[in-house]
């Protein structure tokens, strides 16, 4: 398929959602908060799915990636919620997507209060240009979604290498970063050494390359689960992961990552309370 | 209305008939205003002094004026061989005497601090202020000082980043010099958008150039914010084969993110928490469009200048076009060769829209010559349009060099690669080159 393809394809979406716009305009007295659930999440099944029929609120979610990527193999998406992440009112996940991806699932994080702030930062691979959405659900039943577009180009200069291929398989990377002030959640970075092969690549004779990709990661402090996470094939090769994690006492943080094979590998560190 | 109308037929009239014949049509003021339009250029770089230069060729009674702090403007672009010891630090500087003396514009050597978009005006550090009916803004780049915990203006002073030719360089230049056979120099690489793709993989090359030459026991270590860069087959199988293990590259995702320097003990630190001690230590912060730009208000949340791919004319500010590094032009790298192929098409924009005719559809070009050692040159080239209203590259126009090429194939690239330097240097400054 040309680029050219695509973009009619996408102006003529745009026509429409103009015109869906129009009729919500129209029809404003009946539905007064359809606006807000507007959103390229209406035309993903897999949003869809997630939102059922509440309607997304679109304030306290943040987004936070460039708006030009002169290299989709690894650009850096950062997703933050606001909530109190008290054991009454937390948020229970959050999803990201990328709409025009070959799939479209990035990444599914389930959350506990442990985490102490519902926010998280990756690196994900993006085709082309298009829009990457982050929805979250809420222990209480709220639903919130954002989104934001992305122009993805292959710049003059920066032939797109074969990050695919990395010497150290499944070596993983920790870094737990005191809280600067007392009584907030530590910084964790995480890393694994990792192709993530998609299987939409052909190997030098023409055959496809298998799909092999780490899926599942978990983080876990003194047993008891932190957060449980979804890696899926538009996550970046040598999956990346920063959250947060609030203890109340001094203890240990094991990390899990799972191939799809089944092969395992594991970390731990130490971490204190702020 | 009909004073822009007037000022379209006056300047054809100018363009047929000469300066005389048209001002004597009208008289007062108004109409002298009128009759010469007036651009001004902010920035002497590859792109300010060929937007300048080529206002020129093209009507030569459009009023230019060239706002530019340096006498003799430094380049980027083979700033690298300096380092290697393969120029003279004079060879890369550049005047502006073509510019006065054959093109008539006048150039002036001090900082633009300010721009009114409203008034149509730039103000200049002597507070003197210019009326401009185009302004273009050639501001190249300017350091995201703290982006980087740690590397601030001061810290530059110790370890610098030589990313803008001139002091940075010859200070790094020294620090080479004075450091001990056997010693480590490392270079912190920015992730992308920055000036000059290849330029920290040449950066390497040239710097083992030197060490194998003066320092053989010396070795380098490139950390990196990305998982690959420009060239980087190329680059790779160059290192290996001229400077042995000499140079080792850490990308991101093997902990390569520099976060924080400490420039009074030369030790940096990366994402994971590693910590390596250089003898000297070449940081090259991540950037954004030069401060004029901000202060233009033609600046993006991203901190560089979006643009209307057909005429590079600011999408935010009427009447102020941008040129080079400063832009969003993506596929286009930043590069000089880019900003003296943008800067013709504002040019010929300008002079369009002055003279009342529509702009010409544009078309761009791009090489990236890199020199690995004496001898052995690499390239990466690209023509760009507009497709759908974006810049793209035409499919099939560029390309790099081969993997495999016999030894005489990287001596010509290297050999093209000094042509084009004496041929751009030619076209924008009218100066040599070499």
């Amino acid at each position: 398929m040309t680029m050219h393809g695509r973009s009619l394809i996408r102006s003529v979406r745009r026509r429409d959602v103009l015109a869906a716009a129009a009729g919500l305009a129209a029809c404003a007295m009946l539905q007064p908060v359809g606006a807000l659930a507007a959103g390229p999440w209406q035309r993903l099944d897999a949003a869809r799915d997630l939102i059922g029929d509440t309607v997304p609120d679109t304030t306290g979610i943040r987004l936070d990636l460039p708006l030009v990527s002169e290299d989709g193999s690894a650009v850096s998406v950062a997703v933050t919620v606001d909530s109190p992440m008290t054991d009454d009112d937390f948020v229970q996940s959050i999803h990201l997507f990328a709409d025009r991806n070959p799939s479209p699932e990035i990444l599914a994080v389930e959350l506990t209060p442990r985490a102490g702030r519902a926010e998280l930062s990756t690196r994900v691979r993006l085709n082309e240009s298009q829009s990457v959405i982050a929805i979250a659900r809420t222990s209480r039943g709220r639903v919130l979604a954002t989104a934001r577009d992305i122009r993805v180009t292959i710049s003059g200069c920066l032939v797109r290498a074969d990050t695919y291929d990395s010497p150290a398989d499944l070596d993983t990377r920790v870094r737990v970063t005191a809280p600067a002030r007392a009584g907030e959640p530590a910084e964790v970075l995480t890393l694994i050494n990792h192709p993530m092969e998609t299987g939409l690549r052909l190997d030098e004779a023409g055959d496809p390359i298998p799909e092999r990709i780490i899926d599942r990661f978990e983080a876990r402090l003194n047993g008891e689960p932190v957060l449980r996470a979804r890696y899926y094939r538009s996550l970046a090769a040598n999956p990346f992961l920063r959250f947060h994690v609030a203890p109340e006492t001094p203890g240990t943080l094991a990390l899990t990552w799972t191939e799809d094979t089944g092969r395992i590998a594991e970390a731990e560190a130490r971490i204190r309370p702020g | 209305m009909a004073l822009l109308i007037n000022r379209r037929r006056a300047l054809t009239l100018l363009g047929a008939a000469g300066a005389g014949a048209a001002l004597a049509s009208w008289g007062g003021p108004r109409v002298a205003k009128a009759a010469a339009p007036h651009v001004v250029v902010i920035g002497g770089g590859f792109g300010g002094a060929t937007a300048a230069k080529y206002i020129k060729r093209r009507n030569p009674d459009i009023a230019v004026t060239l706002i530019e702090p340096a006498e003799r403007f430094y380049t980027c672009p083979f700033s690298n061989l300096y380092l290697g010891e393969l120029r003279e630090f004079e060879s890369i500087g550049h005047g502006y005497d073509e510019l006065r003396d054959t093109y008539g514009v006048t150039v002036l050597h001090t900082w633009a601090d300010g721009v009114d978009p409203d008034a149509k005006s730039v103000r200049t550090r002597n507070g003197e202020d210019i009326a401009y009916d185009k302004l273009v803004l050639s501001p190249g780049v300017d350091m995201q000082w703290g982006a980087i915990e740690g590397y601030d203006e001061g810290a530059a002073d110790k370890a610098p980043h030589a990313w803008k030719a001139g002091p940075q360089t010859r200070l790094l230049k020294s620090q080479l010099e004075a450091m001990e056979d056997g010693g480590l120099f490392i270079l912190a690489a920015p992730a992308n958008p920055y000036r000059c793709p290849p330029g920290p993989y040449e950066r390497v090359a040239m710097v083992a150039h030197y060490l194998k030459t003066h320092k053989p026991r010396s070795k380098i270590l490139l950390l990196d914010a990305k998982d690959s860069f420009s060239k980087q087959a190329l680059f790779i199988d160059g290192w290996e084969s001229q400077y042995g293990d000499m140079i080792e590259w850490v990308s991101l995702s093997n902990d390569g993110k520099v976060v924080r320097v400490d420039a009074d003990t030369l030790e940096v630190e990366t994402e994971f928490g590693t910590r390596h001690k250089a003898d000297v230590l070449n940081v090259v912060p991540p950037q954004k469009a030069g401060f004029i730009a901000e202060r233009a208000g033609v600046t993006d949340e991203s901190g560089w200048v979006p643009v209307k791919p057909a005429t590079f004319e600011s999408a935010l500010v009427d009447d102020i076009y941008v040129v080079g590094d400063a832009t969003v032009a993506a596929p286009m790298p930043k590069s000089g060769f880019c900003a003296n192929t943008q800067a013709k098409v504002v040019a010929a924009a300008i002079v369009a829209t002055l003279e009342g005719r529509e702009p010409p559809a544009p078309s761009w070009s791009n090489t990236c010559y890199s020199l690995i050692a004496p001898g052995y040159g690499i390239s990466v080239a690209g023509i760009y349009h507009v497709v759908d209203g974006k810049i793209a590259e035409v499919e099939g126009s560029g390309g790099v060099s081969p993997r495999e090429a016999p030894d005489a194939f990287r001596t010509r690239e290297a050999r093209y690669g000094a042509a084009w330097y004496a041929a751009i240097s030619n076209d924008t400054w009218g100066t040599a080159g070499k």
